[in-house]
């Protein structure tokens, strides 16, 4: 049996896990306030509260590190990487300590947790789908002017787990499938997934359908204009786009189940954002559509807005000409890297090195 | 025997006026009148003008011996006018108000509805405008951007788009307001419009800037990387402004627009000339992809059209990625001529598809 720890820091909480093979035996999460964070000016000054944290729930739950087969720790927007299980080494360590990475990031922290502890217990330390993947396509990256180049960052991690779940109930190697992945969040991200590499994905923040609480694409002279009316600072834009966008804005919530509650009491407006939102998901998966030049095995819907049974009935009657829809409600991070894992440990994928970039 | 339909085409463009005569589907006379900056310099607005132009178009019929009583009817380019649906209008008082005021905008087609008035009048017979850009069939969903504060707007090539969408229906042996299909008009700027039942209910904005990137303009841009740029300060608002529209796209990548000489860089080895052109057809194909799931997969044709539809190795890289979704029909170049004859036929063979103002 494979003996697993999982961890998740998130940046108010850490999630901590223990499967045995694909079963979840536990699940814990450590919460943070404000006042616990607020003294640290760098997210990686946390690690020793995070650790000693960590380590109080393996005493609470009596689970002693030398029984377990592998640690596994979340992927941070590390330098970009090719999707898969990765085995943390030193060169990984060092590219975070020195500063080679996109953001700094709780997440980044992840590897040194599930490193320390691999170490004492004399087992491989691991990283599955950071949010850093990168397999876009050279064309992808171009976006119409020089000085803005496309960038890849998608929910790799739910993502791929979604994919290789479709790939097992299909039968077939996620190598041998095309699959256009749709993970309904806070943000939208629609990747198509050729044979298990993510080409192209409407960077979440940047592009593509508005989402409960992003807005997407927008008209480029108009958003322009908006940037130098003067009327808004810099992080108010921001906020416009990532945070306080899309159907917060136009209904001032993000919650989806209240905007269903008032769709249906009658509220017009309500549905039209909803059905908008719809409409945007459909196109992007559309244009998706074309990047595999049609051929699609399947399209799978996944995260929290997945749950909605009108949101993908609306999708569904678009872009079903395109290929079967599969649906994978809600968003498992603890479950992927647990099966990440567990696919290189079983041989059934080759395990990824991160190496250091010569300069 | 059939009735041929004579009809005077009035164009102006910012510095030409271009007028013909088209006897049914064929033009029997042509011209284009080109005007020198300093000529129209005199003059502060474009109403300012007609006169000036209308002279010009009557010494040229003139002179090229153009019998004006066999005409039927006279034709202008439409102007900036309220949002409207597509069709042939009756120039009207409510639409000469609007364009003598500019009341939508300055634009040198705003004198193709005055003109085609004066003339009509003068003879006697019915004035049109056809198509105008400012058509604007598109559903309220498509109106959604993903902040209230900038609203999805309707601007593209109507006109080419309209009668190339009614010859494609033509020739699948379909009435145009029976049809689903996806035209993309390949100029300086690129528009695809999703036709559905003869209406464009939604189209991406060619000029205010979301879709492919074409040859001098940006198309859609990841938004935060557009924020970024523009409150760094490295660039004003009309440096901008051009990155988006004139400056941007291909001409930004590879500094020309010139089609042709892009294509022979591509055939002499230049792989960055290769991906650019390659990333404009890629994204051609994702807009055409998108207004596929807006007609549910129920596609009759593509028809791409416009100048770079003669570009045959650009075409192939937009046809092998959208093939699948349906029949692709090219109809290259864009005529604006025939199209607002063609409209103007079409209401003088039918009073009842005449629209009103």
């Amino acid at each position: 049996m494979v003996r697993i720890l999982i961890i998740n820091p998130g940046s108010t909480s850490t999630k901590v896990a223990f499967f045995e093979d694909e079963k979840s035996v536990w699940e814990e999460k450590i919460q943070y306030s404000h006042d616990d964070l607020n003294h640290f000016s760098h997210v990686m000054d946390q690690y020793e509260m995070r650790l000693r944290d960590i380590e109080s729930i393996l005493d609470k739950k009596n689970l002693n590190i030398k029984s377990l087969s592998a640690v596994v720790g979340r992927g941070g927007p590390f330098r970009p990487l090719k999707s898969g299980t990765y085995e943390i080494s030193e060169d990984v360590l060092q590219d975070i300590r020195d500063g080679n990475v996109q953001t700094e990031h709780i997440s980044n922290i992840a590897v040194f947790l599930a490193s320390h502890i691999a170490i004492q217990a004399n087992i491989k330390a691991f990283f599955v789908d950071p949010v850093s993947v990168d397999e876009m396509e050279p064309v992808a990256r171009i976006s119409g002017i020089p000085e803005i180049q496309r960038k890849c960052l998608a929910h790799a991690l739910n993502i791929r787990a979604v994919a290789h779940q479709a790939s097992k109930e299909l039968g077939k190697s996620i190598g041998e499938l095309n699959f256009i992945a749709v993970h309904l969040g806070g943000g939208i991200s629609i990747c198509p997934i050729c044979k298990g590499r993510i080409i192209d994905v409407n960077n979440a923040n940047e592009e593509g359908p508005f989402s409960p609480e992003r807005s997407g694409t927008l008209p480029v002279s108009s958003l322009a204009k908006l940037c130098y009316s003067g009327e808004k600072t810099y992080p108010e834009m921001k906020k416009r786009l990532v945070g306080n966008g899309g159907m917060a804005a136009y209904l001032g919530t993000n919650d989806s189940r209240e905007v269903e509650q008032r769709i249906q009491q009658g509220d017009s407006q309500a549905k039209l954002v909803y059905q908008a939102m719809a409409y945007q998901i459909a196109k992007e998966i559309g244009a998706m559509s074309t990047v595999l030049n049609g051929k699609v095995d399947a399209i799978l819907l996944t995260g929290g807005m997945a749950h909605s049974l009108i949101l993908v009935g609306w999708i569904k009657k678009r872009v079903s000409f395109i290929a079967p829809i599969r649906i994978y409600p809600g968003e498992h991070e603890m479950e992927a890297m647990a099966l990440g894992v567990l696919r290189v440990l079983r041989g059934k994928e080759k395990v990824r090195h991160y190496r250091r970039e010569r300069t | 025997m059939k009735r041929l339909y004579r009809i005077l085409v009035i164009n102006p463009g910012s510095t030409s006026t271009k007028i013909a005569v088209f006897s049914d589907g064929e033009a029997i006379f042509s011209n284009s009148i080109k005007h020198s900056t300093d000529e129209l310099s005199q003059f502060k607005r474009i109403i300012d003008q007609l006169n000036y132009r209308l002279q010009i178009i009557r010494k040229i019929l003139d002179g090229n011996n153009v019998d004006l009583k066999k005409l039927d009817s006279v034709v202008g380019r439409g102007g900036l006018l309220r949002p409207i649906p597509g069709g042939t209008y009756a120039v009207n008082q409510k639409m000469l108000k609007d364009l003598n005021t500019a009341k939508r905008g300055e634009h040198a087609s705003n004198l193709g509805g005055i003109i085609a008035h004066r003339l009509g009048k003068a003879l006697g017979i019915p004035a049109f405008i056809v198509d105008p850009v400012v058509v604007d069939e598109m559903e309220s969903l498509a109106r959604i951007s993903g902040h209230p504060t900038i609203e999805r707007r309707s601007i593209f090539h109507a006109l080419n788009q309209k009668a190339v969408a009614r010859q494609a229906a033509f020739d699948l042996g379909k009435p145009y307001k029976k049809i689903n299909l996806i035209v993309v008009h390949l100029g300086g700027g690129i528009s695809v419009g999703c036709h559905i039942n003869g209406r464009v209910v939604d189209v991406n904005n060619a000029l205010d800037g979301d879709g492919p990137f074409g040859p001098e303009r940006a198309g859609g841009l990841p938004s935060g990387q557009l924020a970024e740029l523009c409150f760094s300060e490295k660039y004003s608002y009309e440096e901008i402004k051009k990155m988006l529209v004139g400056q941007g796209g291909i001409v930004a990548y590879l500094g020309t627009n010139d089609m042709k000489k892009i294509e022979s860089r591509m055939k002499a080895g230049d792989a960055h000339a290769r991906l650019i052109v390659g990333a404009m057809a890629y994204q051609v194909a994702k807009t055409v992809g998108s207004m596929a799931a807006v007609l549910k997969g129920h596609v009759d044709g593509i028809v791409l059209t416009g100048g770079l539809a003669r570009d045959k190795e650009f075409v192939r890289l937009i046809r092998e990625r959208i093939s699948w979704i349906g029949r692709i029909l090219i109809y290259p170049g864009e005529d604006e001529m025939l199209a607002l004859a063609q409209g103007a036929m079409k209401a003088l063979k039918n009073t009842k598809c005449v629209l009103e103002y």
